[in-house]
């Protein structure tokens, strides 16, 4: 997949949220996926790994740790496509 | 201004949630330990089913003896690393042990099981290198890889064609390697890694395969060595790593592999170098373990049959069981709430199992984590289903019990 746009990025990372959000936090670029989500480590990288799958991406997890929110892991996905 | 501790503010209320629930699970104090099987809390004997005390050998008459003698040659501890203060007799006699046991021309001893992950793969990963890791990896894989300056992919759990898929997604590694890193049983639902199609891919792509058998040394194989031993393809395994404190009932742990380049990470493995080396009476446990488990067939053969009684037996009582059966036997239940209040009424009436749940789970689940020995009777498996078909039949009562407690305590 090539080059998707913030909207798509954004969309896609929200779907992938959603089983993981069963308290329905409202989630917005800021949102912090751990602390305003709630969204514990393990489910973290579940959805990390959904993201390396729909974008044939490696998001390494080093690059994970420093990723605090929504729009922080949207503009990363944004980067590493960019690359492909 | 923030405290320093206000950061634990919802770890604090979920322990609270607990207390009101009962006791703290995570924070059990025994008044006693009577055996590999049996502790005691007050007036009240409790069957020990969450203790990895896989062979049951915590009390065997050498091992305890080995331990004395150490003891008595050469005192309590060795007071500083290796590199600073040396190498025992003790440590050289338990790699060879090992070393021969695997078939492998290296093996490096480490004074934890949890030390033994972060030393051997922070030693093995450099810059350039890039780490591929079980999605179910322990703590303490997870911490090695932090360790090193290495990249890190996960990958889905015991899914050979999605470390594949991610293998071919990274292509040629310039100037490294790929370093895969699985293990043999995994603790939490006591599933197995299949290790002979890991091997496959792992080396098809040039890779090297690291595996930890922590829950599997000394528990599968004819002659103990691990999962991969039990599939065959222990001679083909780059790294096997383990921990003493389960199957070989005393404390620490190793790394071997078949290749003899291994034993210069020695120089560099900061667990290994900046942590008092193990002491002489829990290394001399271990060696004598080892033996027991390269004879220890009668001990497997128990534990495998303790294992299938109490798989069946809770399967008939329609508990939804994480894995097929093994030492370990995970039950998965609807939230931490319920879990907990399980728990406690296990403990009440005399059994105790591991309460399991997320982080530290896989999928997100909250589980009664028992594991299993081979000093478990058939007698006591039966006590253990027995306690779990009271769980059922005293479901209403406990639910009432946990909202009388809640209401309580508001």
């Amino acid at each position: 997949m090539s080059h998707p746009s913030d909207d798509e990025i954004y969309n896609k990372i929200c779907e992938l949220l959603k089983p993981y959000n069963p308290k329905n936090h409202p989630i917005n670029r800021s949102s912090g996926i751990m602390s305003d989500l709630e969204v514990d480590s393990t489910a973290v990288f579940d959805i990390i790994m959904g993201l390396e799958d729909h974008y044939d991406i490696s998001i390494p997890m080093e690059m994970v740790s420093d990723i605090k929110t929504v729009g922080e892991l949207g503009n990363a996905i944004k980067e590493l496509t960019a690359e492909n | 201004m923030t405290q320093l501790f206000d950061k634990y503010a919802p770890l604090q209320a979920r322990v609270d949630m607990m207390m009101k629930i009962g006791q703290d699970a995570l924070g059990v104090k025994f008044d006693d330990i009577i055996s590999a099987t049996r502790g005691r809390i007050g007036n009240r004997e409790i069957l020990l089913a969450g203790t990895n005390n896989y062979l049951g050998l915590t009390f065997d008459a050498d091992c305890v003896e080995a331990a004395k003698t150490a003891i008595d040659n050469h005192g309590t501890g060795t007071t500083g690393s290796r590199i600073a203060n040396g190498t025992y007799t003790e440590h050289v006699d338990l790699e060879k042990a090992i070393s021969e046991h695997l078939g492998m021309p290296s093996c490096i001893v480490f004074s934890t099981g949890y030390q033994t992950n972060l030393a051997a793969i922070s030693g093995l990963a450099g810059d350039k290198d890039v780490i591929f890791m079980d999605a179910d990896a322990h703590a303490c894989i997870i911490d090695g890889t932090r360790l090193t300056n290495a990249s890190t992919i996960r990958f889905r759990h015991n899914s050979p064609e999605d470390l594949d898929k991610r293998l071919r997604r990274q292509g040629e590694i310039e100037g490294g390697n790929a370093l895969v890193v699985i293990e043999g049983m995994y603790s939490m639902f006591g599933d197995i890694a299949p290790i002979d199609e890991f091997l496959d891919v792992t080396h098809r792509h040039g890779g090297y395969l690291y595996i930890d058998e922590a829950h599997s040394y000394g528990v599968f194989g004819p002659t103990g060595c691990g999962i991969a031993e039990a599939q065959g393809v222990l001679d083909k395994v780059d790294f096997i790593s383990s921990t003493f404190s389960k199957s070989l009932a005393s404390i620490g742990g190793f790394c071997a592999s078949i290749h003899p380049e291994f034993e210069i990470t020695r120089k560099v493995m900061r667990p290994y170098m900046f942590t008092a080396s193990p002491t002489p009476s829990n290394v001399s446990a271990a060696l004598a373990a080892v033996s027991k488990i390269k004879q220890g067939g009668y001990l497997r053969d128990n534990l495998t049959s303790r294992a299938e009684q109490l798989h069946k037996g809770l399967s008939e009582m329609g508990y939804d069981l994480c894995a097929a059966a093994s030492p370990v036997i995970a039950v998965r239940r609807p939230n931490e709430a319920v879990a907990a209040m399980e728990w406690n009424w296990l403990m009440e009436n005399g059994v105790y199992v591991n309460l399991a749940v997320p982080p530290g789970t896989p999928q997100s689940s909250s589980l009664l984590r028992i594991s299993l020995s081979a000093a478990h009777s058939e007698t006591d498996i039966n006590a253990i289903l027995s306690a779990f078909q009271g769980l059922k039949d005293n479901q209403g009562s406990m639910m009432q019990a946990m909202a009388a407690k809640m209401q309580a305590a508001e």
